[in-house]
């Protein structure tokens, strides 16, 4: 059962969410699932190589050609080189070396450096624009909620709208148009992504309107504005958390895919940027493509798991 | 019944008139248009930049008022003139057909893939709950979900076709479309694309089929004798089948055409994907453009398909 | 007069292995049923009445239920054991169910007549005629108006008494020997009741079926029952033929069941119940499960469960009160 703890304001109990006890039980049942712990690890060690790596990491721009394709420590290559001369084959190996303990790409780039940066905007990437989106989301799903009628109609007929667009080739197109930069592409995300949220937000507050602690608040003589904030919004809150962690793994996705087919911001490198340059050297260097892969499924799948996990803590009706 | 599909057409028209003028007026407020990239090109080869400027907006109608433009960029588009590809040097309805069932084949096949193999194993899963096998399914679709469909692409090609050798690396338009050589190199892609697709049906089917698993209709199956195969195949599932329909119909919209599109630069498919792919280097507006609109007609068509769709599974709906 | 027995219930168990613990649901229930005859089996909601009727046919969830003791003979097969293919055969054509809700009972994607025509063509029984023909005979002995017609008809575009009417059409589409009724009339209203007890009592009589009806009402019990099993706490603690029941109940638990049935020839301030709650089917008290309730406990039944004591030549109970040899020692 979930433990609210009941305020008294003139006679009247109102709930209050945010308290200590309930953060408690619900890390206890978060606690129980440990591939949503594992999760939360994995996106914690991203967070911390993203922040502090970059200041000890190389400059993951830096080329140098003495040592492209280098694969990382433990593997090496093979190379043949056929003497005219002497009409035979000089086969060098070149083995990995602890200077670049992940190898570097066809221009002698650090991988580890590159993958460092790209632990970086990915985060930054996620966070930012689901941050927009489900901003949006919650203020638009509750605006729409609690005004109802035309304007209630105007903006869920609106969120259809944005609902058809289908989303990649939306993000396609306004990148195209405006150019690629990271400032653009979360912009971009956060302005299409809110529609789900608030559908969601929507449902939910349609349904807490009509619960007795608002009609209560209401008959003391809360403002709107009081019981969108102070009711409303923490009463969704759980549901708002569960549905940002579960969609940054999509902006994660989508601003690799996009840096993918060379429509990245040019000035910095993210995991998506690495495989562009890794697709074409599949059969010289797959380090390329495979390293920033790893990352970025390790990435969505820890978001996965831990968004997965939230839902279940917070869901009073789920078994942990 | 007819009604409500005048209705819903109604409502499609309006959603699609939407669309087009939110991508006329992103086209309009680019801070670049094509022609000024065209200028740029002219600078560089020191030509007079205004007049030529002048002369190319005179030609397309760009210095006439806004409004203007607005109406007969509608009435082209609505007289099936969808402009001139200049990198194709051909109208750009041309160029669409020549190409889209590239897209459509993988499409096709890929959703097929997915649905069969997603939905036989989420009953399955569903069926052995808390087994070996239910557990197993369940890690699978949560990897599924977070692979990014062009990264496992990418490996793909690397272990099939670079290191085993099964697969050419690149896609050959040679062959026929109705050729087994064809479907044979379309096995990678569609992997790529219907193995993330393939892990959410199998989540969706799973809980789907449990929602319907215990309720009081399967007993009396039982209770009538039916074999288990009946009762699962036959009454379990249509229940099941009908959250499932939004679900995989949503699904299409969004997902797979992005998917798709991503598909097809990875293994070079020349369908619409790495057209627009080809015309956004190309600076090649018309073709961008049309492609993001016919994906989003279609998936207003599928929309609409999958109401009517619904009223046939599902006996209790009627639509007003 | 004694008719043939037809099935017979040997101290079956049943019970479900929850993360919570182990939910004895039915524990010891022990019956017989003759042909042609209507046994009723009585008792408060949650006291095990409905799964020994799931239990017969082995149609209660498992995992986690699971028959742990005890017999079902149906004409010398134990259905307890035999293989799921043979059951599966009895299913619905020799023995039937009919369930409470018609609502949920029903699949709501099938028409009505989907659903009966495909019990009839699993088990071949259109011999004389198709099985849609079979079905519009089946509704009209039901008498469902337009017969025809409501074969057509999805569950939601039913009235709840032609569902439940249906439901028994469906029941009685292979022509069983046993119908087993869980609380076919709880779900619809008083005029809706009158009608399909109605209906159960002429078929009983025309087709010389057999019913275990399932029932909380007592009321019911005196219409359409021969003989009465009183459940309590997933046991049988009386069966006896009904008049014995109503008029001379033998069980503290019956003579409370009883007392508490409003007279309307009497008038009455508060309408009498018995004290306390059901046990908890995870925690069934010790000894006789009714103790901590009984007006005439005594210490003996704190420890000692009481065996099935015959009463008179019909009507046998389980309680320590009709033991000559405890009594006589007090």
């Amino acid at each position: 059962m979930s433990e609210e703890k009941i305020v008294s304001r003139g006679g009247i109990k109102l709930p209050v969410h945010v308290n200590r006890r309930l953060v408690r039980y619900y890390w206890d049942r978060l606690k129980k699932n440990k591939l949503s712990l594992a999760g939360l690890g994995f996106i914690v060690f991203l967070a911390l190589l993203g922040t502090f790596g970059p200041f000890f990491a190389a400059d993951p721009q830096h080329v140098d050609f003495d040592v492209k394709n280098l694969p990382p420590l433990g593997f090496s290559t093979q190379e043949s080189i056929y003497d005219i001369k002497t009409s035979t084959f000089t086969t060098t190996v070149h083995p990995g070396r602890s200077d670049h303990p992940l190898g570097t790409d066809s221009k002698g780039r650090d991988m580890l450096a590159m993958l460092i940066s790209g632990s970086r905007i990915s985060l930054l990437v996620g966070l930012l624009a689901t941050g927009i989106a489900i901003s949006l989301g919650t203020f638009l799903g509750v605006l729409s909620a609690y005004l109802g009628g035309w304007a209630d109609n105007l903006l869920m007929r609106f969120t259809d709208v944005m609902m058809t667009f289908p989303f990649f080739l939306l993000l396609v197109l306004i990148v195209f148009i405006f150019g690629p930069s990271l400032t653009i592409i979360v912009i971009v995300i956060g302005l299409t992504g809110w529609t789900g949220a608030a559908r969601l937000i929507r449902s939910e507050a349609l349904s807490l309107r009509t619960r007795d602690f608002i009609t209560a608040s209401k008959a003391l003589g809360a403002s709107d504005n009081r019981i969108i904030f102070n009711h409303l919004i923490p009463n969704v809150a759980s549901l708002i958390i569960v549905m940002a962690t579960l969609s940054i793994p999509g902006v994660i996705m989508a601003e690799a895919a996009l840096s993918f087919i060379g429509m990245g911001d040019p000035m910095s490198t993210s995991w998506g940027t690495i495989l562009n340059t890794g697709q074409h050297t599949l059969d010289t260097a797959w380090w390329v493509a495979v390293e920033p892969g790893i990352m970025l499924f390790l990435t969505v799948l820890s978001f996965n798991f831990f968004g997965d996990g939230l839902r279940d803590a917070f869901d009073p009706k789920a078994t942990v | 019944m007819r009604n409500y599909i005048i209705k819903r057409l109604i409502y499609s028209i309006i959603i699609a008139w939407g669309i087009l003028t939110i991508t006329f007026v992103l086209l309009r407020v680019g801070p670049s248009s094509p022609v000024d990239r065209y200028i740029l090109n002219i600078a560089a080869r020191g030509q007079d930049v205004d007049s030529v400027k002048q002369a190319i907006e005179a030609r397309y109608g760009l210095n006439k008022p806004i409004t203007e433009q607005y109406f007969s960029y509608m009435g082209n588009l609505l007289q099936g003139n969808w402009g001139w590809s200049f990198s194709a040097s051909m109208p750009v309805l041309e160029l669409i057909g020549s190409h889209w069932i590239y897209s459509f084949q993988l499409i096709l096949l890929a959703t097929i893939f997915a649905i069969i193999l997603g939905v036989g194993l989420g009953m399955l899963a569903a069926v052995k709950q808390n087994t070996k096998f239910d557990y197993a399914a369940s890690i699978f679709s949560f990897i599924g979900i977070s692979i990014p469909g062009f990264w496992l692409g990418l490996m793909l090609i690397l272990v099939f076709a670079v290191y085993l050798g099964f697969f050419k690396t690149y896609y050959d338009t040679n062959y026929p479309i109705w050729s087994l050589e064809n479907l044979k190199q379309l096995i990678l892609p569609v992997m790529a694309l219907g193995i993330g697709e393939l892990a959410g049906y199998v989540r969706y089917t799973r809980s789907a089929m449990l929602d319907n698993l215990h309720k009081e209709f399967v007993t009396t199956a039982r209770a009538k004798g039916l074999p288990e195969s009946t009762v699962i195949g036959k009454h379990v599932l249509r229940n099941a089948i009908l959250p499932l329909v939004t679900i995989i119909m949503f699904d299409l919209g969004s997902v797979v055409f992005g998917g798709a599109y991503l598909t097809e630069i990875v293994f070079g498919i020349p369908g619409l994907g790495q057209v627009s792919f080809n015309a956004i280097f190309a600076d090649d507006y018309a073709v961008v453009v049309a492609v993001t609109l016919i994906g989003t007609f279609l998936v207003l068509f599928i929309n609409l398909a999958t109401d009517l769709f619904y009223t046939y599974l599902d006996p209790r709906i009627r639509y007003e | 007069m004694s008719a043939k027995t037809l099935l017979e219930v040997k101290d079956l168990k049943t019970w479900f292995y929850t993360r919570r613990g182990i939910v004895k649901a039915v524990n010891g229930v022990s019956f017989t049923l003759d042909e042609g005859e209507c046994l009723c089996l009585v008792g408060e909601s949650g006291c095990g009445k409905s799964v020994t009727a799931l239990s017969i046919l082995r149609l209660f969830d498992s995992p986690p239920g699971k028959i742990v003791e005890g017999k079902v003979l149906y004409e010398g097969l134990d259905l307890t054991t035999c293989p799921i293919p043979q059951l599966r055969n009895i299913r619905g054509k020799d023995i039937a169910m009919v369930f409470q809700n018609a609502q949920s009972a029903l699949n709501p994607v099938f028409t009505i007549g989907d659903q009966i025509e495909e019990q009839i063509n699993t088990h071949r029984m259109h011999h004389n005629g198709t099985a849609r023909e079979k079905a519009v005979a089946l509704l009209e002995e039901m008498k469902i108006p337009e017969a025809v017609g409501a074969l057509k008809m999805y569950p939601h575009q039913m009235s709840g008494g032609m569902k439940q009417r249906a439901m028994i059409a469906m029941g009685l589409s292979c022509d069983p020997r046993i119908l087993i009724a869980d609380e076919p009339t709880t779900a619809v209203d008083v005029t809706i009741r009158a009608q399909i007890i109605y209906i159960l009592q002429e078929l009983k009589a025309r087709r010389n079926m057999s019913i275990i009806f399932i029932t909380h009402d007592l009321s019911l019990v005196r219409e359409i029952g021969d003989r009465a099993a009183v459940v309590y706490a997933g046991k049988v603690v009386e069966i006896a033929p009904v008049e014995h029941i109503l008029r001379k109940p033998a069980h503290p638990y019956t003579i409370g069941l009883i007392s508490c049935l409003p007279d309307i020839s009497t008038e009455v301030k508060r309408l009498p119940s018995i004290p306390g709650n059901t046990p908890n089917p995870m925690d069934i008290p010790s000894g006789c499960p009714f103790h901590p309730r009984c007006p005439s406990v005594m210490d003996i039944c704190h420890t000692v469960e009481p065996e099935m004591l015959n009463i008179s030549g019909v009507q046998t109970a389980a309680c320590h009160l009709y033991d000559a040899d405890i009594m006589g020692k007090r």
